[in-house]
């Protein structure tokens, strides 16, 4: 379980999208996680209000995004994989090596939140 | 309240990339001190401290070695690592569950890296979160021992799926416990397709002269 720490470093580089910015807050992010980080999306979701208390993400809406694998079969091509079966494509079992895809853990887009009129 | 309509900023950037710059550095530093890192992961109990404390003990005098070992709360496996020669140093991570590049970062400087030939971080007992954090390392090595189940690898892929190499320890266990040796390393293969695999146990040696050859830098 360290979706805490991973919370935090969200925080961190999405504090800094919204410096480059000028921004002061953002209303919500979008972030990918792939099938393969192993971060659950749950635990993230859970962990994220506490962490950004106090910064300038408080009260921001997070979304999740799950990334399926992705892997390249010989003789399938792209297949789906599933975490419970491993890297073998699940039509033929051949072994797909490399994960294409399912490993994200990224911050995907900030919506920025505008000065209220009575904040100015 | 009348906001204006919000923005949408495209970010697509790796949350922890603070950690993968902080790792670029600590890869850096032990490439220029010529330091091969080894990381090495493993659920608790499976044998990390004892596969060290034997690797310490056989190749003394052969190659300078070194360990950073986390651990939650105790300084228990560095005592442990240090009765054996080589300098151990604890990194306490508090209730942190891994490691991160910062932690190994901070702890460096208490070590003389160009006397070093081979620094072993020893991470925190733990399947999941180490895995997504590089320390800097050359090389990581996944463990798992006989007596914890042949489906360790599926049920903690993305850990095993960024191995190295593969060691199965307690060898010396395997037919007291009835491990399926065909059907763990049939395990280990559908997360990491033709990651080598090393059977060994720290207790009586066998198999320690592949993990040897491994730590050298000389492949499995």
């Amino acid at each position: 379980m360290h979706e805490a720490s991973i919370a935090l470093s969200l925080i961190d580089v999405a504090s800094e999208v919204l410096r480059e910015h000028g921004a002061a807050r953002a209303s919500a992010l979008t972030v990918r996680v792939g099938a393969w980080s192993s971060v659950v999306p749950e635990a993230l979701t859970a962990a994220f209000p506490a962490c950004a208390a106090g910064t300038p993400l408080e009260g921001a809406r997070l979304s999740v995004v799950t990334v399926p694998g992705v892997g390249e079969c010989p003789v399938h091509g792209r297949v789906t994989l599933d975490v419970k079966r491993g890297l073998r494509c699940p039509a033929c079992g051949a072994p797909t090596p490399t994960l294409l895809a399912g490993d994200e853990l990224e911050l995907d887009e900030i919506e920025l939140a505008e000065p209220d009129r009575e904040d100015l | 309240m009348t906001a204006t309509k919000p923005r949408i900023v495209t970010v697509r950037q790796h949350i922890l990339k603070a950690n993968d710059h902080t790792a670029a550095e600590n890869r850096a530093a032990f490439a220029a001190a010529g330091v091969r890192a080894i990381n090495l992961a493993s659920s608790p109990g499976a044998g990390k401290t004892a596969l060290l404390e034997r690797t310490l003990r056989d190749l003394a005098g052969q190659v300078n070695m070194a360990v950073a070992v986390g651990d939650l709360a105790t300084e228990n496996d560095a005592a442990r690592l240090r009765q054996h020669g080589a300098q151990a140093e604890q990194i306490v991570t508090g209730t942190i569950c891994h490691l991160d590049a910062a932690m190994v970062q901070a702890v460096l400087p208490r070590f003389d890296l160009a006397g070093l030939e081979v620094l072993f971080l020893e991470n925190v007992g733990n399947l999941v979160c180490p895995s997504s954090y590089d320390l800097g390392e050359a090389a990581r090595a996944v463990l798992i021992s006989t007596t914890e189940g042949e489906d360790k690898p599926l049920k903690y892929p993305t850990m095993f799926n960024t191995a190295d190499v593969v060691v199965i320890t307690k060898m010396d266990l395997a037919d007291a416990v009835g491990f399926d040796r065909d059907l763990c390393r049939e395990n280990i293969d559908r997360a990491r397709p033709g990651v080598p695999v090393i059977e060994l146990s720290s207790l009586s040696g066998a198999g320690l002269d592949a993990w040897y050859a491994f730590v050298r830098g000389q492949g499995v």
